[in-house]
């Protein structure tokens, strides 16, 4: 057994101990985030120190549960960890007091496991199914709140956006292992030919819906409606990540041409969701834009051909957002709201928050020396050397140009505003997650080398990419500074507010389809019931004839009946005039009889002896007779 | 032969008596007097017709010791009867005595 398994099971047995007793909920969660960082960062050491090995679990018949250690997954499984066990630290202050944390914790801890699992997933199956899990509790987490209005429509629409494009993981896995005849997934990497290129355009759908890559972009912002920790897990190590882990693990089979339409997917999602930041009015909705342009850099660095470059921006990523994320969420808890127009000068108020939510800002804007600057330094590079570098490398810098300009947005309405002096309590554990998560967005950086070489993989890196990437970084960050939304983006804005639904966005692309094919269905169901009343007449006219004819029987049972009645009447009669009559007057003539012998029984002694005399006497002369006749 | 003819009027006499005692008297130890008579009555018969027609047979005898010890019971439970009437009514009128009149 390996203690890799200890990553997935740590959290699991929390959230299914936590579902089942309700109550030590914190603890429980905890001690699952431990033991699955612990065990992770053991399996990193182990895979550094140069472990590769596959554990065969049993599941279900002929489909063992395959899961696989090897640097990719180490890597991320470490940085999930980390990241869930800094979240929970911080969310156990944000949460104090909420009626229903139990179900938190426990959705929070089945999330991590989920995650973990689709990992280490060896098997296309133990994939699919940590995906779907990662679905689910994601849309449990994102409805926390669901008493609350547009939270539940919040949660359904990203569960709609993501599962439609789940179909795409579907279509491929099923048209992957049709054709290599093998689920799992080292097996099938090297598969060739074109499928292939279906297979992997068909990923690329999916993890485009996961990771709220164009057009998919829109629901991320939705995803805004559950807690603060929610967001922060979700939009850095877990969900959003688990589109890019797709693609990295299936990086092997790609072919060049959809490596290609990935770049331009994640280069324009960087680009557009960079533009969608900057409109944004909502510090958290910002900050949701901000997550997919930021996978839109790891997705450029996958197209451009290298996976270390995006792992490696995953990773700094996951500190850098979760840390914007919990500081946001402060100024949020302090202010009563995440509206700019609420949060307007929150960070004073919050020198410590703020103070870590300018080192992870500055980290995702790409200042240097901290995590950002190194892993979009890398991003870039790897966009020049790509033979497509003509198209990739601008987008690349047109995205960090953005990312510095929300950025710097985002500190100036922290610091610039009034300052209403929020509930000064103190951060708590709130401020241990933060603390933590905000270091290691600006430590992070140190790996770069040992990741890249525990990746196999050289790091690209680049004088020319180092310069450009600085450069567009400042001039973001100095135009966020110093310009305001609508002078930054002019005409762009109306769109970009809305997070460029493309061709309506999902109301077009999902809702509209959807709806027709409802119609559909519904014409359908109106033929059928057309049918169905067509054979409802039918079967009313045979049932009338029927019953024409149960009518005829009913009546003819009748005439017997009455007949019988009749017959019985008289025989009633008979026996009424007849017999009755008869035996009355027997009786009547018998009791008319005894009353008369009744009147010889006078009960006096004396003439009851003249009667036995006078009876003597009778007989004597009977005797008398008959002797003197017979002689 | 004329004696058996004197003695069977005397014991038709007797008989006639106690039948005209039992019929005519509503008391019942009178009623019980003619009964006795008449029991008196057959008595005289039989010794008559032993004595007359069989001397030589002693079964006449037998008869007559036979009626006399039945006259004795019968007047045992007579007048046990009577004694119980009359504790329970205070009379022994038998014109009372109906109750037992179905």
């Amino acid at each position: 057994m390996s203690i890799a398994i200890l990553a997935i099971l740590g959290p699991l047995a929390a959230a299914g101990l936590i579902a089942s007793l309700r109550r030590t909920a914190e603890p429980l969660a905890m001690l699952g985030a431990v033991v699955s960082t612990i065990a992770a960062l053991v399996t990193l050491l182990r895979v550094a120190g140069g472990a590769r090995y596959s554990v065969l679990l049993p599941g279900l018949p002929d489909l063992p549960l395959r899961l696989i250690v090897d640097p990719l997954s180490a890597v991320l499984s470490a940085a999930i960890a980390i990241v869930s066990f800094f979240v929970l630290l911080y969310a156990l202050g944000y949460m104090r007091g909420d009626g229903g944390r139990a179900r938190f914790y426990a959705e929070m801890s089945f999330f991590a496991a989920a995650m973990q699992t689709l990992v280490f997933a060896g098997d296309w199956v133990l994939l699919l199914a940590a995906w779907e899990l990662i679905g689910l509790s994601s849309y449990l987490l994102i409805g926390y709140y669901h008493e609350q209005p547009g939270v539940p429509a919040a949660a359904s629409r990203a569960f709609l956006t993501t599962r439609s494009a789940d179909l795409g993981l579907y279509l491929g896995v099923f048209l992957l292992v049709s054709r290599v005849g093998t689920t799992e997934i080292a097996a099938t990497l090297d598969a060739g030919g074109t499928a292939t290129t279906v297979v992997g355009l068909l990923f690329l759908l999916a993890a485009a819906g996961k990771s709220a890559q164009a057009p998919f972009q829109g629901w991320l912002a939705d995803a805004m409606a559950g807690p603060t920790p929610v967001s922060a897990l979700l939009h850095s190590a877990t969900l959003v990540a688990a589109g890019v882990v797709l693609l990295a693990r299936a990086f092997p089979l790609l072919p060049p041409g959809v490596l290609l339409l990935v770049g331009i997917v994640g280069g324009a999602t960087a680009a557009l969701s960079g533009l969608a930041a900057i409109a944004q009015r909502d510090l958290k909705r910002l900050l949701a834009a901000s997550t997919s342009s930021q996978l839109g850099f790891m997705f450029l660095a996958l197209g451009a051909g290298s996976v270390v470059a995006a792992v490696f921006h995953l990773v700094t990523h996951a500190a850098m957002k979760s840390a914007l994320f919990l500081g946001a969420g402060i100024f949020q808890h302090d202010r009563h709201g995440a509206g700019f127009d609420e949060l307007a000068g929150a960070g004073r108020g919050r020198r410590f928050a703020f103070a870590g939510f300018t080192l992870a800002g500055l980290a995702l804007a790409g200042v240097p020396p901290l995590a950002g600057f190194w892993s979009k330094d890398a991003v870039v590079a790897g966009a020049l050397r790509s033979q497509y570098a003509w198209v990739l490398a601008p987008l690349a810098l047109v995205g960090t140009l953005l990312t510095g300009a929300y950025v710097a947005r985002a500190l100036r309405l922290l610091w610039y505003g009034e300052e209403r002096g929020g509930p000064a309590k103190g951060l708590g554990s709130m401020g241990v997650g933060l603390t933590g998560l905000a270091l290691l967005a600006a430590l992070l950086g140190v790996a770069a080398d040992p990741l890249a070489r525990l990746l196999d993989n050289e790091l690209p890196e680049g004088l020319l990419a180092v310069v450009l990437n600085l450069l567009a970084a400042l001039v973001g960050l100095s135009a966020g500074r110093l310009l305001s939304a609508d002078r930054l983006l002019g005409r762009v804005r109306a769109p970009a507010e809305v997070n460029f639904r493309v061709a309506g966005g999902f109301a077009d692309i999902m809702v509209r389809p959807a709806l027709s094919l409802a119609y559909a269905i519904d014409g359908l169901d109106r033929s059928i019931q057309a049918g169905a009343l067509n054979a409802g007449r039918g079967t009313l006219a045979a049932a009338s004839a029927v019953w024409a004819a149960d009518e005829f029987l009913h009546s003819a049972v009748r005439g017997a009946g009455s007949l019988g009645l009749v017959l019985a009447g008289a025989s009633r009669r008979a026996d009424e005039r007849g017999i009755d009559v008869l035996i009355a007057g027997l009786v009547r003539r018998t009791r008319r009889l005894g009353g008369r012998a009744r009147r010889l029984q006078t009960g006096l002694v004396h003439r009851e002896l003249a009667l036995a005399a006078g009876g003597v006497a009778a007989l004597l002369v009977l005797v008398f007779v008959v002797t003197l006749s017979l002689r | 032969m004329t004696t058996l003819l004197v003695a069977l009027t005397i014991g038709a006499v007797l008989f006639g008596i106690g039948l005209y005692g039992a019929l005519s008297q509503t008391n019942l130890v009178m009623i019980m007097m003619g009964v006795e008579l008449m029991l008196g009555a057959a008595t005289v018969n039989l010794v008559a017709f032993w004595r007359f027609l069989h001397p030589d047979a002693y079964s006449g005898q037998m008869f007559v010791l036979i009626v006399m010890t039945v006259m004795a019971l019968e007047m045992a439970v007579g007048f046990g009867v009577a004694t119980s009437r009359f504790r329970a009514t205070g009379s022994v009128e038998m014109e009372e005595a109906a109750e037992l009149k179905g």
